[in-house]
């Protein structure tokens, strides 16, 4: 009999961790302007402006970066909402999410506000705040007016999600065609190279979300046979939903505030991680962090490079990648399912 | 000694009653059957007794302690429950099923134990379940997967089992293999069971002990061979029987309007009916 133990989990791990690093290098290396490692790395010692391919490199790798945090927030958010919500349809931005943040991100856009936050810029600070408000409120009224129930959580983002849209839709309609431009571009998700700091506290904080998340991953399992069977299990029902739904909440919110509405990725990551290395929340978790990661990296590789000189929303490849590749994923493993019977 | 004690258990949904007054008490080791017709509160009494639902007045203790001054996860150590027919939303092995049980027993790394996975494997060997420890419940008949969530209940290692019409959806060799299996669980391992059943026959033969809700909040409770009379399966579910015995035990037939052998109670009972 196959049992989870920490070894096992811990070479898989690993190893998902060197097939990531290895992506990340070779999508660093790819782009419009061919790049001489030999060179980039022989002189870094020179005065700025000197050694072009080292400062190229860097800055892609910092993008490259930033996509696998985001990839990885999403993936996790997405493994665990589908869990609580016991919807294999639910991701990140199921309960309002994301029309909170692109509310948050079209004020600031509109009221024209300049300046830094915390090293993010003014529309990331305020879809972040405008993410984390809805999926209070979500929870609120879900609680509140409707019991808890997996549902009625799932009904209160439905219509908040519906609200905020059209307050989003309303918005765009009145604004200037430059405003709508930057608005439009941040609601189809984009990766863009970010400062340093930001990449340093975004990473850390989704990292810390990832692992406060995997604490609660043998809850997780129970509570997808429902919460009355979780609870004779003996799984505190209300306490692993508010460290499930704070934390994907949270890192979610992250993410969004980094890179925009990026779809896909937390739906369609942790479907194809489960079908290949089962349902068990613990080695569920840290796999599709891994995955999700790769995923976006990839794609945004690809979003930089397929039109270049221009570039496309990361957010466009992902929805055009991932749906086949995620088809032939379910053909594949369902008919193995069915052979084995 | 009691393991289970009830004392003037009331529950209400929205106002309508659905127990008043609810007294008994479950020796240590014993199988007990809930009978009753539908609505009566049987699946309502089991919600309450593994702490689900609050109850509106009085009180439960289990081994000697009140329900509410269990955790969670000591009551999970306590009382294990097996629901009726479940098909989960994601492809769970049986293994993994099975071992969910343990999760009351975890500790903070939250991976199973040496000793964890020694139970999980003679639960799966008790309900014969072994051999397909690493199919999907997808994979499996009902009667199969019923016997998955009776294993995941044995390796929750509990006193006490706690079983919701285990066996409606099977069929009749299915439904022996189930009671003969939780006979065994009584006898071998010393659980005290009690489950919600619609079959008085296998119950009157299985059973120890039968508490019989009626559908007007009144109840009863005492042997099977005391409880289940003629008269009062006909009065409780309010239909007509003929009644017969194997051996000592007796049995019940429900016959509706239309059934061939409807004539065949009103002439017996004229006659030798019993009281």
């Amino acid at each position: 009999m196959e049992f989870l133990t920490p070894k096992k989990l811990i070479v898989k791990i690993l190893i998902c961790l060197g097939l990531l690093l290895l992506v990340m290098m070779a999508c660093t290396l790819v782009g419009t302007h061919r790049i001489s490692i030999a060179k980039a790395f022989s002189r870094t010692d020179q005065p700025p402006g000197q050694n072009i391919d080292y400062e190229i490199l860097l800055i892609r790798f910092r993008r490259v970066v930033l996509a696998a945090i985001v990839g990885a927030a999403l993936a996790c958010s997405g493994v665990v909402l589908q869990a609580i919500l016991r919807n294999p349809l639910a991701d990140p931005y199921i309960l309002g999410i994301s029309s909170g943040a692109g509310l948050g991100a079209i004020i600031a856009v509109l009221s024209g506000i300049s300046g830094q936050f915390w090293a993010g810029s003014p529309i990331s600070a305020f879809a972040f705040i405008g993410a984390l408000f809805t999926v209070w409120l979500v929870w609120f009224i879900g609680h509140v007016a409707a019991g808890g129930q997996a549902t009625s959580l799932l009904l209160a983002g439905v219509v908040v999600n519906a609200f905020f849209s059209a307050l989003i839709m309303f918005l765009t309609s009145v604004a200037r065609s430059d405003q709508l431009r930057t608005t439009v571009h941040w609601l189809m998700g984009n990766i863009t190279e970010k400062d340093p700091t930001v990449l340093w506290v975004s990473g850390a904080c989704i990292l810390g979300g990832i692992v406060a998340l995997f604490t609660a991953s043998r809850g997780l399992n129970a509570l997808t046979f429902g919460e009355e069977q979780a609870r004779t299990l003996g799984v505190n029902t209300v306490q692993t939903k508010l460290i499930g739904f704070g934390f994907a909440a949270f890192i979610t919110a992250v993410a969004v505030s980094l890179s925009g509405l990026i779809g896909f990725v937390g739906l369609i990551v942790p479907h194809a991680v489960r079908l290949v290395a089962g349902p068990d929340h613990r080695q569920l978790l840290p796999l599709s962090a891994f995955v999700g990661a790769a995923f976006l990296v990839i794609a945004d590789t690809i979003a930089r490079v397929i039109v270049a000189p221009a570039q496309l929303p990361a957010g466009v490849i992902t929805a055009i990648a991932g749906g086949p590749f995620f088809l032939i994923l379910l053909a594949k493993y369902t008919r193995k399912v069915t052979l084995l019977k | 000694m009691n393991i289970i004690e009830v004392e003037n258990l009331s529950f209400a949904y929205a106002r309508e009653p659905i127990l008043r007054n609810l007294t008994f008490a479950v020796p240590r080791g014993a199988f007990l059957a809930i009978a009753g017709p539908n609505g009566a509160g049987k699946t309502t009494l089991l919600n309450l007794l593994c702490g689900l639902i609050k109850p509106n007045a009085g009180s439960i203790t289990l081994d000697a302690a009140d329900l509410n001054t269990y955790s969670v996860k000591s009551l999970a150590r306590k009382v294990a429950l097996v629901r009726q027919e479940f098909v989960p939303v994601f492809d769970f092995t049986v293994a993994q099923v099975v071992a969910m049980a343990r999760t009351p027993y975890s500790n903070i790394l939250s991976f199973e134990s040496e000793h964890d996975r020694t139970i999980v494997a003679e639960a799966l060997r008790m309900t014969n379940t072994a051999r397909f420890a690493a199919r999907t419940l997808r994979e499996l008949s009902g009667g199969e997967r019923q016997r998955v969530f009776i294993a995941r209940a044995l390796a929750q290692d509990t006193p006490i089992l706690l079983l919701d019409e285990p066996t409606s959806f099977l069929d009749y060799k299915h439904q022996v293999a189930i009671y003969d299996l939780l006979k065994r669980m009584q006898l071998e391992k010393g659980k005290t069971i009690v489950t919600v059943t619609h079959d008085i026959n296998l119950a009157a033969q299985y059973c120890d002990q039968a508490l019989l809700i009626g559908p007007d909040n009144s109840y009863l409770i005492g042997t099977t061979a005391d409880v289940f009379s003629s008269s009062r399966i006909e009065n409780v579910f309010g239909v007509k029987t003929f009644t017969g015995k194997v051996g000592q035990r007796k049995f019940f037939l429900p016959l509706g309007e239309f059934a061939k052998d409807v004539r065949l109670i009103n002439t017996s009972l004229n006659g030798s009916s019993e009281k």
